[in-house]
Order: C-alpha cells, then sequence, then structure tokens
C-alpha cells in the first residue's frame, strides 16, 4: 500500500492538509468488516446457488448444441482405408469456454451494480458513514477497503463457476493458459466495474440514481461501444483516386483458341512471368472504402472484446495421421479478436481486397497487433480514477455538500 | 504509517486541561445560514449544555467540532487542535455521538465495539478487553451477542454512547444523547456523564429538552436561530437565580395569608400540590421560610418548581421578546 502523503494543498483548500495515505492494516480492517457485513445481509446462499444453477444449464445446454452440430463421421470410424479421410472430431472445449467466459462476464457485469452501486451513498443514507469518518482510518482505507470487499464478493461468484470450467477443460482443446488468463481478465474487469459503481456511489446522493447509473455505464461498456463504433464507421469512409498500371495484350497469343473473351483487359492465358504484354495502361478511377482503423479504439474499452482478444490464441491442431493442419474449431473468442484485430489493421493498403497477393504458398500472414492492451489500460485506468475521486468524496471536513445532502 | 498512540487504557487520564472553545463559527449551506455566530467555551472536567430550539444550529455546531464540516469562519480549539487543519489530531482524542446515528444492524454491539476499537487503531490485543469495559459500563453485556436489530432505542443509544468512548478520548460531543430514554437510562447515563466529566474529560452535551440537562450540566450555552444568545455558569448562577419555588403547608389558608401579609406575590394559581411564589435566590427563600415559620404556619416544602436552566432560558426568551 503506499504510504505517500501529500501535504500540499491545493487551489481553494489552502488551509487543508491532504492525507492520501492508506495502511495495509487500515484497509483490510474496512475490508474485513464489509464483507461481514455484505455476508451477514444478503441471502447469498440463494443467490450463489442460483448463479450456479443458470451456469449450469447455460453450459450444459451449450455443449448440447456444440455436439449436436458438430461435423462427425457418419457411421463411425471404418476400418480400412476409408477412415484415414476423416479426421479427428474438433474438441469442444474450446467453444465452451469462450461461450461460459462471455456469458459469466456478461451476468457478472449485471451482478456487480448491485453489489456495490449503494457502497457509500446508502452507509450514509443509513447514518454509518460519519461515524466511519470521523475514526483514524483515512479516507483511503475507507474506500478501499470498501472496494476490495465489493470485488472479493464478486470473485466469490466467479469462484462459484470453477467447477464449470474444469468441465470445459475436460472436453478438452483448451490449454491451461487460456484459462488462466481469461479468468484473470474477467476478474480485473470486475474490479473495475466494482471500482466505477462505488465512485458513482460517492458522487451521488441518491442509491437510486447510482444504481441506475451503474447500470447505464455497463450498458454503455458493452452495448454502447458497438454501437458507436457501427455508427462512426460510416463517418470514416474516405474516397481516394487510384491509379493503376495494368498490362495489355493487342492480340490474342498464338495458340489460342480464336473467339475466345473479347476482354482486352483480361489477364494473360498463360502463367505470369510468361509473355511480356504489348503495353501498359494507366487507369485512374475513384474507390471509397470505410477506414475502421480509425475508429477501432472505440471497441478497446468493451469488456468482452478485452476478454476475447487477451485470451492466448487457441492452439493449431494437426491431424495426427497426416501431419496436415486441421481448420480450428468454433471459437467465440478468437473470432472477436480477429475482428477487433482485422478493423485495428486494415490500414495496411495491401490488405484491400482484390490487391492482396495470395495463393497456396503465401506463409500465413502473422496475427495481427492486438487491441486488449489498449482496452485494459483504459479500463484500469479509468478504474484508478474512480478511486481517486472516491477518496476524494470521503475526505472530511468538507466543505461543500450535495444539495440536500447532510453528512450526518 | 504514522499511527498515533491513543491511550487506551480506562485508567489513563485524558489531557486535561484542553477543551473546547470556539468563536465566531459560522456555516451556511449554500443560502441557509445553519450557524450564523456561535462561540462557546467546554472546560475539562466539566458538562456544557448545548441548549437551543430544533433548527437552532447545534447539529451543525457540533459537526464543525467533530472534524466532519469546515465552517466558513471561526476560530476553533478542540482538545487543543484546530479540527480543520490538524483533523487526525483532533478525532484521536474526541469521541462524537451524533444525534441520528445508524448502527450496523446485523452485526452485535461487542463486535461494534471491537471494529471501532480496530478503526481507531487500537493495539489489536486490546480490542476484545475494551469492547468488554465498555459493555460493561453501557450495562450491555447481557446483549452483547445479540444483533444490535432487537436493541432498543434506549440501548442503541447507549451502544452510541460506548462507540464514543472506545479510545478513551478527553473531549465527547454528544448530540441529544438521552433522546429516547426511558427515566431509569436517564439516571444511568447521568451518572455515566457525571463520572467522564469528573476524570477530567470535557463534555459538551446538546438538547432541547431542559430538564434532561438539568442535574448534569454545569454550564449551559444557549443558542438559537444560529447564534450564542447566552453563556451561564450554572453553579453560579444557582442560588442566586431569580425563579419561582413552590411552598406547601399543612394549612394552605394560612399560608396565603401570611404570604400577603409579607407582601410575596403569589404566581399562577394555588393548587393541592403547593403555592407558586418568585423568590431571587437561595438567601431569600431561607429567609421566607423562617419567616413563615416563625408565624406558626406549618410549611412541609420549599424547593424551587423551575431547573436552574429552565428559568434561565425562560429568562433569556423573556428578555429578547
Ligand atoms: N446539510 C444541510 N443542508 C441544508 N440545510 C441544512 C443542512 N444541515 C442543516 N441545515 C439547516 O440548518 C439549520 C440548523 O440545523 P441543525 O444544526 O440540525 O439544528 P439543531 O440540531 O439545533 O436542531 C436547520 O434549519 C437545517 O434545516
Ligand atoms: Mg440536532
Amino acid at each position: 500500500m503506499s504510504t505517500a502523503t501529500r501535504e500540499a494543498a491545493g487551489p481553494g483548500g489552502a488551509r487543508r492538509p491532504r492525507i492520501r495515505r492508506a495502511s495495509w492494516r487500515g484497509v483490510v480492517t474496512v475490508a474485513g468488516h464489509e464483507f461481514r457485513l455484505r455476508v451477514r445481509t444478503g441471502r447469498w446462499r440463494w443467490l450463489l446457488g442460483a448463479w450456479f444453477a443458470v451456469l449450469l444449464a447455460f453450459t450444459a445446454l451449450l455443449r448440447w448444441a456444440l455436439a449436436e452440430t458438430r461435423p462427425t463421421p457418419v457411421t463411425g470410424p471404418v476400418p480400412g482405408p476409408g477412415a484415414a479421410d476423416v479426421p479427428p472430431p474438433a474438441p469442444l472445449g474450446t467453444p465452451m469456454l469462450g461461450g461460459l467466459m462471455l456469458f459469466v462476464l456478461g451476468l457478472a457485469l449485471l451482478v456487480v451494480p448491485a453489489l456495490t452501486a449503494q457502497s457509500v451513498n446508502g452507509d450514509r443514507e443509513r447514518g454509518v458513514l460519519a461515524t466511519l469518518q470521523v475514526t483514524l482510518l483515512t479516507p483511503a482505507e475507507i474506500a478501499l477497503g470498501k472496494l476490495l470487499a465489493a470485488w472479493l464478493t464478486a470473485l466469490v461468484f466467479l469462484a462459484t463457476t470453477l467447477p464449470l470450467v474444469v468441465w470445459v477443460m475436460v472436453e478438452g482443446g483448451v490449454g491451461i493458459a487460456r484459462v488462466v488468463v481469461t479468468l484473470l481478465v474477467v476478474a480485473l474487469l470486475l474490479g473495475v466495474m466494482c471500482a466505477v459503481a462505488q465512485c458513482l456511489s460517492a458522487l451521488l446522493a441518491r442509491t437510486t440514481t447510482s444504481a441506475v447509473l451503474s447500470y447505464l455505464t455497463v450498458f454503455a461498456a458493452t452495448v454502447g461501444t458497438v454501437v458507436v463504433f457501427a455508427l462512426a464507421l460510416p463517418l470514416t469512409t474516405t474516397t481516394e483516386q487510384v491509379t493503376e498500371r495494368v498490362p495489355v495484350w493487342d492480340d490474342p497469343p498464338p495458340g489460342e483458341a480464336p473467339g475466345g473473351p473479347a476482354d482486352r483487359h483480361a489477364p494473360p492465358p498463360h502463367p505470369p512471368g510468361q509473355g511480356e504484354p504489348d503495353r501498359w495502361e494507366t487507369r485512374t478511377y475513384e474507390r471509397s472504402q470505410v477506414r475502421p482503423e480509425r475508429v477501432w479504439w472505440l471497441l478497446a474499452p468493451n469488456p468482452f472484446v478485452i476478454l476475447a482478444d487477451a485470451a492466448p490464441a487457441a492452439e493449431p491442431r494437426f491431424d495426427p495421421r497426416t501431419g496436415e493442419r486441421l481448420s480450428n474449431p468454433l471459437d467465440p473468442l478468437g473470432e472477436i479478436a480477429t475482428a477487433v484485430r482485422d478493423a485495428r489493421a486494415s490500414e495496411d493498403p495491401q490488405a484491400v481486397p482484390g490487391i492482396v497477393p495470395s495463393g497456396p504458398e503465401q506463409p500465413e500472414p502473422p496475427r495481427p497487433d492486438p487491441v486488449w492492451p489498449y482496452g485494459l489500460a483504459f479500463d484500469v485506468l479509468l478504474a484508478a480514477g474512480a478511486i481517486a475521486l472516491t477518496i476524494r468524496r470521503l475526505r472530511t471536513p468538507v466543505r461543500s455538500l450535495p444539495r440536500g445532502v447532510r453528512i450526518a | 504509517m504514522g499511527e498515533t498512540a491513543v491511550p487506551a487504557a480506562p485508567e489513563a487520564s485524558p489531557a486535561a486541561g484542553e477543551g473546547i472553545s470556539a468563536a465566531h463559527v459560522r456555516r451556511t449551506f449554500g443560502n441557509v445560514v445553519a450557524v450564523d455566530d456561535m462561540g462557546l467555551t467546554a472546560p475539562a472536567g466539566q458538562v456544557t449544555a448545548l441548549v437551543g430550539p430544533n433548527g437552532s444550529g447545534k447539529t451543525t455546531l457540533l459537526l464543525v467540532l467533530a472534524t466532519l464540516l469546515v465552517p466558513d469562519a471561526g476560530e476553533i480549539r478542540v482538545a487543543g487542535h484546530d479540527p480543520v487543519r490538524e483533523p487526525r489530531e483532533v478525532r484521536s482524542r474526541i469521541g462524537w455521538m451524533p444525534d441520528a446515528f445508524g448502527t450496523y444492524d446485523t452485526l452485535t454491539p461487542r463486535e461494534v465495539l471491537q471494529f471501532v476499537a480496530a478503526a481507531y487503531r487500537l493495539p489489536r490485543d486490546r480490542h476484545a478487553a475494551r469492547a468488554r469495559e465498555l459493555l460493561a459500563l453501557v450495562h450491555l453485556e447481557d446483549l452483547a451477542d445479540r444483533p444490535v436489530h432487537v436493541l432498543s432505542r434506549g440501548q442503541k443509544q447507549r451502544l452510541g454512547l460506548a462507540r464514543a468512548l472506545v479510545h478513551d478520548p478527553g473531549v465527547l460531543l454528544l448530540d441529544e444523547p438521552a433522546a429516547g430514554l426511558d427515566p431509569r437510562s436517564r439516571i444511568e447515563l447521568r451518572g455515566i456523564l457525571r463520572d467522564l466529566a469528573a476524570d477530567g474529560r470535557a463534555l459538551l452535551v446538546s438538547s432541547h429538552v431542559l430538564a434532561e440537562l438539568e442535574e448534569i450540566a454545569d454550564r449551559a450555552v444557549f443558542v438559537d436561530g444560529g447564534r450564542t444568545v447566552d453563556e451561564h455558569d450554572l453553579t453560579e448562577l444557582r442560588p442566586t437565580q431569580r425563579r419561582p419555588w413552590r411552598l406547601r403547608s399543612l394549612d394552605q389558608e394560612s399560608l396565603l395569608s401570611r404570604l400577603d401579609g409579607l407582601g410575596v406575590t403569589v404566581t399562577g394559581q394555588p393548587g393541592p400540590a403547593g403555592v407558586d411564589v418568585m423568590l431571587a435566590g437561595d438567601e431569600e427563600a431561607a429567609d421566607l421560610v423562617a419567616a413563615l415559620v416563625r408565624d406558626g404556619v406549618r410549611v412541609v416544602e420549599c424547593a424551587p418548581a423551575a431547573g436552574t436552566l429552565e428559568a434561565a432560558y425562560l429568562e433569556m426568551t423573556e428578555g429578547r421578546r
């Protein structure tokens, strides 16, 4: 814990020492107290039970649906030469992990505001905040302790999903790194949401207002970013003059059957490199194009995007008999990641469809640069700002109170 | 981190001689002037009553003294420190009991007190012992391990007082501590507060019920409309104060005729409880009793009919009218 103390005062508070310190012991005191209060008040057994039941049902249905739609050999493995043609079935773990973690994140983002959005103003309404503020606990200790308790509560929900994650791993196709990273990212994102909801509860006088705003924040981060991205995309359209040099052959090359396609601009029928074109023509046309690389960052803070993109790529599968690379199974995380990475990477003019040189001997292009570091950094900074604001709001003695608020 | 060593043992005497002094305190909320110009002194070893009607700014003044609100203006020292510039110093030396306070309903009184002990950074091995001492002090041992929500209002009030005493503060700010207490608890509270003052602590107790403060206050500060209107030392005031006295004798007729003969005016209607007369202090009362007895009136009772505080308050409001 930081023990930095800033004695300097900002404008307006020139007489007031600013104590920013927080001791680990103070934070733990508040967190333990808050956690005990939470455990005593809620109907946790029911809530956690319902939570687990919903996720269990989801996972079971997902597995059933995936097993139904998985392409499998019609008659099962047949001994003989034909058996080698049937690749081994794709493991179900890859799509299951993606589906489960996205679902858990979505559900948890609905639970967190309910856990945290009344943390500060609810205490003030109940008349217990001021009695905390007159003790030797610092504002930072109160804010961080409360946040820790809220986060721990959210993590208890996350921990309840661990049996399902084990099930997914048993299904195969997911490495331990993928599981650990996704769980860590979800945990971190829940912490961010806790910090933001707690900040709203410190800023707003009414508990209902802060709860509603917390849900709106979740909505903005999840749906709002996608909508804004979609709306911003047409605005990025650029029109450019494209000048191309095109090879022209005046006469059909010898040996071609006459009466072939009359298009003079048709590519040469012989393989490239054979037969020089007669001349080159310059053609200019306008091409309009959306430029997602200018607005990809709108998607970056989206928690689902961060989760999907931060997950390590599924490992390539090879046919054990032929050594040939097999197509990866359906992977929701990988698909989201590819979509946002492509959006970010599309500025390369080579990537414009039709000009990309392609061929079987082309090496697989490297995975484009990731998006998640930006999104996660943004979200973590947001949380840090939220915590700082909460601490500010908990500082006493106070000069100005929001209208209609009594400190005690 | 710099932990302030807080004297935790009840026998450790708090810093004596450092009570509260405040002058020209002002605090507004938008265009509402809650405290206009208040000043008071609450010396150590005494109970100072902060008396005033509802809405006169008592709670706001206590919030300023308790390091929760910044005053717009004013000179304040609480336990030798400035609550605005040195809130931590002040906090380690004051106990504050708000008028309307919430409790953690699902915790037990013991858990509440142990948490507060941790919040005041008492040494960890002292938490349990301190909670036990305080539960004994406010007579909540029987309920120590029941959830707080089963406590009555008066019992919660006592828990609130115990919470304010956890770190053995030298200055106590109590906002309407007797509100909701039954007569028995009120008498007990009186005993506790007198003991705390006898230890050398400064107590500032607000109330709008004068009878509540009558027996415990050494001093009284009257406030109205956000201003201090009067400040009295009650021990000095008592013997010379002009207030109604009640006389009762075996024969009311002879008492009334004798009073008439002595030229003493009777206030109000004489009733079975006795006859009220206005007297200027203890001397006059003693003289009157002597005269009545000498003239053969069989006096059975002669006592102040109104408390010192009430009389002072009435006099003050009369003077302002
Ligand atoms: N936070 C606040 N915002 C606006 N007005 C307030 C606030 N706190 C107190 N007041 C007003 O200040 C006045 C004094 O209130 P208070 O100090 O609670 O009086 P008392 O405790 O003597 O009854 C009242 O008129 C009250 O409405
Ligand atoms: Mg009040």
